[in-house]
């Protein structure tokens, strides 16, 4: 594994976990948040 | 009193039941097969870490905008009474050609589900025979042997020999086909909210636990064999992950990464265009399409990118890999990585039986996400009752499925519908829906009715990317696709019968829906609906 690779997979992974949990957290921030009328919650 | 447009056979319209569950639902629909077993070899085979560029690069300028417009046409579609991809893309694109292109987006889910729920039973199938103790593999013999049984087994199993195999001597993977279609269709006739919502909730965190298990499993296996200390994990990470960065230079690399992004994230399926039509009103959608593109791309990337191959050279080293790359998907995930189960010793049954399970959950999230379009159309279309949909949606993917089940030499059956209409016809689908969001609809008015309620804001900059990069880029992957594909394929087509008879059956399934669409818009009219959108809201 060369240094190259561990940036990309540091970089990759980091990047769609790092997507992936500030989605959900404002996901499911939102969902604490009073739901406006006619829409679903968390 | 229902509101004005509304479906007047909708008297209690399907809904989700919780925001997290339509966006699970979603992300279960991308999570598939190609997660864990073709995003591995493609990164392997274009460039290694240098392929995530283009990769990252296609899910910035296609996946993600093309997936919010997907989301915004279908919960548009959704307020005027609609569910099915004809008649909400009627509504976006305003008439009947938009609508009858539309039939694409049925006829997508539905032909696909023919050979998915097949494939699926293969992973239920593997599954049973690695929980009761493997298949056969004798790690004594060389590698090139447990590779043979291994590839006796899958050929074997899925009766690649001759037409007929799996409905004489043992029948096994015909009952793993209707254990898996009857679950299927149970979760999906129990409705949105109570089977498929339901159902993705627990499957896709257990799917997930799996994954984790055998990652942890596959990150600790060391220096099995200290006779060949380079077949270590560190190495076998280096073999997906290290840059080759003149391959960015290879068209073929953009090409291939775009393809993947495309593929892996169900744009263009006719699912999402469904799926999100039961939102409500003021349901968010900018967040909801992101946070299931970014759950998808987390089992991709870390789970997919870490797992295959790194376990696939620990054990095969670099020559066996490389080997296990170039035979496909299938290849690599039900001929290649038996042998490597084999190899972990006392833990590869268990190991093998948690990925097979794993498959199988992925395989189920995006089959129930299949059904549930068609069952919409027929519903909508012919003003029948869930139960009278299901019969004929059941009765129609039987048949395809018996056809497609029989006729199972050389797989040249099922790879023809998959070629044709789960590759070709997804871009054609893609194509349309952009259009009709960017142009016909308006990119002004589709932006701003993706902000109804939305808890993030689309940044400007993609105004022109969803009017003219993300077309643009679409337009020259296909025209390299076709390029690429369409003179082999239309060769099979010409030169095998088994072919001919899957070309022919998607063909009687379009002209069966077009009928379906024309009596729909006839009881539409009928019904004051307002089809074309000439009703617009504020």
């Amino acid at each position: 594994m060369t240094i190259g690779g561990w940036i990309f997979l540091t970089i990759s992974i980091g990047f769609v976990w790092g997507l992936c949990l500030w989605c959900y957290s404002r996901v499911l921030r939102g969902s604490k948040i009073e739901p406006p009328p006619d829409s679903l919650g968390g | 009193m229902t509101e004005p447009g509304h479906h007047p056979t909708h008297t209690h319209p399907e809904r989700w039941g919780t925001r997290i569950g339509v966006i699970l639902a979603v992300a279960g629909s991308a999570v598939g097969l190609g997660n864990f077993l073709r995003f591995p070899g493609q990164a392997a085979a274009n460039g290694g870490g240098a392929f995530m560029i283009p990769y990252f690069c296609a899910l910035l300028l296609v996946g993600i905008p093309i997936g919010w417009a997907e989301w915004t046409m279908a919960r548009y579609g959704g307020r005027k009474g609609f569910h099915s991809a004809p008649a909400i893309l009627g509504v976006i694109g305003r008439g009947s050609i938009a609508r009858y292109l539309g039939v694409i987006g049925v006829l997508i889910p539905l032909a696909v589900s023919f050979y998915y729920t097949f494939i699926e039973a293969w992973c239920l199938g593997y599954f049973w025979h690695y929980a009761t103790g493997g298949i056969g593999i004798d790690t004594a013999a060389p590698v090139s042997e447990q590779t043979a049984v291994a590839s006796a087994f899958y050929n074997n199993f899925i009766g690649n020999d001759a037409n007929g195999l799996l409905f004489g001597g043992s029948i096994q993977t015909f009952v793993f086909w209707i254990l898996t279609f009857a679950v299927n269709i149970y979760f999906v006739y129990k409705g949105i909210a109570k089977g498929i919502e339901s159902f993705t909730r627990w499957a896709m965190p257990l799917m997930a636990l799996a994954a984790l298990v055998v990652l942890i499993r596959v990150l600790t296996l060391g220096t099995p064999d200290p006779a060949v200390p380079e077949q270590n994990v560190i190495n076998g990470l280096g073999y997906i992950w290290n840059p080759d960065f003149q391959a960015l230079a290879n068209p073929q690399t953009w090409l291939a990464a775009a393809g993947q992004i495309f593929f892996s994230i169900s744009i263009g399926f006719g699912i999402i265009i469904n799926y999100a039509s039961y939102l409500r009103k003021n349901d968010d959608v900018v967040l909801s399409s992101l946070t299931s593109t970014a759950t998808n791309e987390v089992f991709e990337v870390s789970f997919g990118g870490l797992i295959t191959l790194t376990a696939s050279f620990v054990f095969l080293g670099l020559t066996g890999t490389a080997a296990a790359v170039a035979t496909g998907t299938f290849g690599l995930g039900f001929n290649t990585l038996p042998v490597v189960f084999a190899h972990m010793g006392p833990w590869g049954n268990l190991i093998g039986a948690i990925w097979f399970f794993m498959l199988f959950l992925a395989a189920i999230t995006s089959s129930l996400s299949m059904y549930q379009p068609s069952l919409a159309f027929f519903r909508e279309t012919l003003g029948v009752s869930r139960k009278t949909a299901t019969t004929i949606m059941v009765s129609i993917c039987m048949f395809g499925s018996f056809l497609t089940i029989w006729f199972s030499k050389d797989s040249v059956f099922w790879s023809t519908i998959d070629a044709w209409v789960g590759t070709f016809l997804i871009f054609v689908m893609a194509m349309i829906q952009l259009v009709c969001f960017s142009w016909i609809f308006g990119i002004d008015r589709g932006l701003k009715e993706a902000h109804r309620g939305a808890e993030m804001q689309i940044p400007r900059f993609y105004r022109p990317i969803l009017k003219y990069v993300s077309p643009t880029y679409l337009i020259l992957v296909f025209i390299a696709f076709c390029y690429s594909n369409l003179g082999s394929w239309l060769d099979a087509v010409k030169q095998q019968p088994a072919a001919q008879l899957a070309f022919g059956l998607i063909l009687v399934v379009t002209i069966f829906l077009v009928i379906c669409l024309r009596i729909g818009e006839k009881r539409w009219r009928a019904e004051g609906l307002d089809l074309d959108d000439r009703r617009p809201e504020e």
